[in-house]
């Protein structure tokens, strides 16, 4: 009999839910979590914070991930890698094709209508700008080739969609070059990334720039909402902010895009889904060492571009140190619910929405204080707007080791995307080879000793534990 | 273009025979210089792969490793692996030849795949410790190569003691408008009390140096200062925060940054850095 635990969640409940270590849920059937460093790269030991990931629709077995990842070669490198998988992720390969010097200082990617197109948003090294890239075949050795560059960005976040034979890509990030300080923006290509139009999304005053984290989010009729931060004041490291959300009814190929929905307030373009939120800012070990400030996600139901679900981050103020909340609206972005989910001290919300309309919300929380905290790493699905929900612990691991490197520590961001009957994802986390830590079973591919939790590297010798990067498929609710 | 060059180096290499002479130390170094993946190997295929990523062509071959003469920690390469290699040409290598290979990392996965910078036959059996000496060497050679350009670009180079690290004041009017963004470097400044002018400065003398305090991953691999930190500086005039000028004590004086791996060595260097100086 499928195990399966499902929350009932009393509205009360859920508002104060504290992050109180509680036993992990049974195993569920048919999950997978992979650890994607390979055997060949056993003895690394860096931090491969922040992953992402990339689906191909027409093709399950083909994928495209990456993570805070040197190049093996060193950091005079001319490349840095990605992750690619051509068997729907049971094992990765590492490929050094991008061209920035030895790592990306951010990156996300998303695929083209035809595989295998891929596009990556990324901030090269040395300089950070912009790279707009592009792969013809990710699973060439060929370098990506660059679309489009410009200095001075920040977080670029890609999602595409196909109409007809042309892939349009939206990629958004905080452009400190906008003019007035509305440094929210989408550049738009509809031509499969020949070109880029920079599109300004927010139309209210700022402090002088709106938040690094601008996320867009496309259905399939061509509706694309976008979540961004508008930030409104700030007091020491703390920013007041609205979380707003715009949206675009024809995919943001008309002349004025992104004006479709209007706040009641001031019948501005932008819905302010909640307003002077406090956003600690802190680039410094915050939350069991990672930094915090920009978790923002945005999922619509591609099939049924009415619902769409917003998440993000804030300090409410009752004692946490960053609190998750997500909200819906069933009607386009005009009115939306309160919070159907509250969770203390967690980051790195993703969303997304299956063909059933079954939500998916992955989310890392740090649970207990000190040397015994831990990383804990869910899946929740929902089908009535989290008034339930399955649960699904994919990894609970030490919080205070190993000791960051840099920041982030797991990432500023994690991914989480479905296709057909499977949510799949990837979050980062401690790579403990210890069965514990992953109650839903856990694959290495790089050399490892369960029975004393140790890595190993290619000769057989003790590697130090370090944060690696997991994909993971969990089915979709029935 | 390198790939042709090296493969004159090989061939030079190759029919220099060993103990290599001068040019083909220096011959060597170049190969050395652009990779990071270095083995003894004895081709086992041509026209194939070892690993499953990488598609066959005229140009993939299959290489037993014999010896692993450098490679970067995190891979796993051990003797008796077989990795595959893009030569740089085909049918340059045929199945039973013994070299050693000079690669970049390519594909990593089940298995190493690798793309040839350069190889050098030598006499077979290739006489491994005598080539592991021969590659370190060469390293060596690249190292100081690097290093002595990297001098030559420094205005400055210090042995000495930080003595104060404060947060940078940069000039107003060059200072860009303040972003909040967690790429910030946030600028500090280390005061360095010049223990050895080696270059362009005095013993006694005070030098401001700018580095990103930041910890964020954009500056993962920049250099940072500590107080008491001792150490040789290669030191540049800053370019970089768009304020080219500091105080000490009241007195406006140049900013320098340290923003590479080579610019922050340890004081012990100082001797090999006044001898790379006189080298000509």
């Amino acid at each position: 009999m499928r195990a399966r635990v499902i929350v009932v969640a009393v509205a009360v409940c859920v508002a104060c839910e504290a992050p109180v270590p509680h036993a992990p849920p049974a195993k569920l059937t048919g999950v997978r979590v992979v650890d994607l460093i390979p055997v060949s790269l056993s003895g690394e030991t860096w931090q491969d914070a922040e992953p992402f990931l990339a689906l191909y629709a027409a093709n399950p077995q083909l994928m495209a991930a990456s993570a805070f990842t040197p190049n093996p070669g060193g950091s005079a490198s001319a490349t840095a890698p990605i992750f690619v998988s051509d068997d729907g992720g049971d094992s990765w390969t590492l490929r050094n094709t991008l061209p920035s010097q030895g790592m990306t200082a951010d990156i996300t990617h998303a695929v083209g209508g035809n595989p295998p197109v891929l596009y990556a948003g990324i901030m090269k090294v040395p300089g950070f700008p912009l790279n707009e890239l592009k792969a013809s075949d990710f699973l060439s050795p060929a370098t990506m080739m660059l679309q489009s560059s410009r200095a001075d960005i920040d977080q670029p976040f890609v999602r595409t969609t196909g109409v007809g034979s042309a892939d349009r890509v939206y990629i958004g990030l905080n452009d400190f070059d906008a003019p007035d300080g509305r440094t929210a923006t989408v550049d738009v290509s509809l031509n499969g990334g020949a070109t880029y139009t920079s599109r300004r999304i927010e139309t209210r005053g700022t402090l002088g720039q709106n938040g690094p984290s601008i996320r867009p989010a496309v259905a399939q009729d061509h509706t694309v909402y976008v979540a961004y931060f508008g930030w409104r004041s700030q007091t020491g490291s703390d920013v007041t902010s609205d979380v707003v959300v715009v949206r675009d009814d024809s995919g943001a190929s008309g002349a004025t895009p992104f004006r479709d929905l209007l706040d009641p307030s001031d019948h501005l373009p932008g819905r302010l889904v909640a307003t002077h939120v406090t956003i600690p800012w802190s680039n410094a070990p915050t939350l069991g060492q990672e930094r915090i400030g920009s978790t923002l996600a945005i999922a619509v139901d591609a099939l049924h571009s009415d619902n769409v679900y917003v998440a993000w981050a804030d300090r409410v103020g009752t004692g946490d140190i960053y609190t998750v909340h997500v909200r819906r609206s069933t009607d386009r972005g005009a009115t939306w619910s309160g919070d159907l989910r509250t969770l203390t001290n967690a980051t790195d919300a993703s969303l997304a929405v299956s063909t059933n309309g079954t939500a998916g919300l992955l989310y890392q929380q740090v649970t207990g204080t000190g040397s015994t905290s831990r990383w804990v790493t869910r899946l929740e699905q929902s089908r009535d707007g989290f008034a339930t929900h399955q649960d699904v612990v994919l990894a609970t691991v030490p919080a205070a080791t190993p000791t960051f490197q840099f920041l982030p520590y797991i990432g500023d961001y994690n991914g989480l995307l479905a296709r057909g009957n499977q949510f799949l994802g990837i979050f980062s986390a401690n790579n403990t080879p210890d069965s514990t830590n992953f109650p839903q079973g856990v694959v290495y591919q790089r050399r490892v000793d369960f029975p004393t939790h140790r890595l190993l590297d290619g000769s057989g010798a003790a590697v130090a534990v370090s944060i690696d990067p997991f994909f993971f498929s969990v089915p979709v609710l029935p | 273009m390198y790939t042709r060059s090296a493969v004159l180096l090989a061939v030079t290499l190759s029919l220099l025979g060993s103990p290599a002479p001068a040019s083909a130390q220096g011959a060597r170094a170049a190969l050395v210089k652009q990779s990071d993946i270095i083995f003894i190997g004895t081709v086992t295929k041509v026209g194939a792969v070892a690993v499953p990523e990488v598609p066959a062509s005229d140009r993939t071959i299959v290489v037993r490793v014999d010896q692993v003469l450098e490679k970067p920690a995190a891979v796993a390469l051990t003797p008796g692996d077989s990795v595959t290699v893009q030569t740089v040409r085909p049918g340059s290598l045929k199945a039973g030849t013994q070299a050693t290979f000079y690669t970049t990392g390519w594909i990593f996965g089940r298995g190493v795949a690798v793309r040839e910078v350069g190889h050098e036959p030598g006499r077979s059996p290739v006489v491994a410790a005598v080539q592991q000496q021969a590659v370190a060497r060469a390293r060596l050679d690249v190292n100081d190569a690097d290093l002595k350009a990297h001098i030559q670009k420094a205005a400055m180079v210090v042995a000495g003691r930080v003595e104060q690290v404060r947060p940078a004041e940069l000039a107003a009017a060059a200072a860009r408008p303040k972003r909040i963004t967690e790429h910030d470097p946030n600028w500090q400044e280390a005061i360095i009390q010049v223990q050895d002018g080696i270059k362009g400065a005095q013993a006694g003398q005070q030098v401001v140096v700018r580095f990103p305090g930041s910890p964020d991953v954009a500056w993962v691999g920049t250099p940072k200062f500590a107080v008491g930190q001792e150490g040789t500086f290669l030191l540049h005039v800053d370019s970089t925060t768009g304020s080219p000028l500091s105080m000490i004590a009241g007195r406006s004086v140049p900013a320098y940054t340290a923003l590479h791996r080579l610019d922050v060595l340890p004081k012990q260097d100082a001797p090999r850095i006044r001898s790379l100086i006189r080298k000509p």
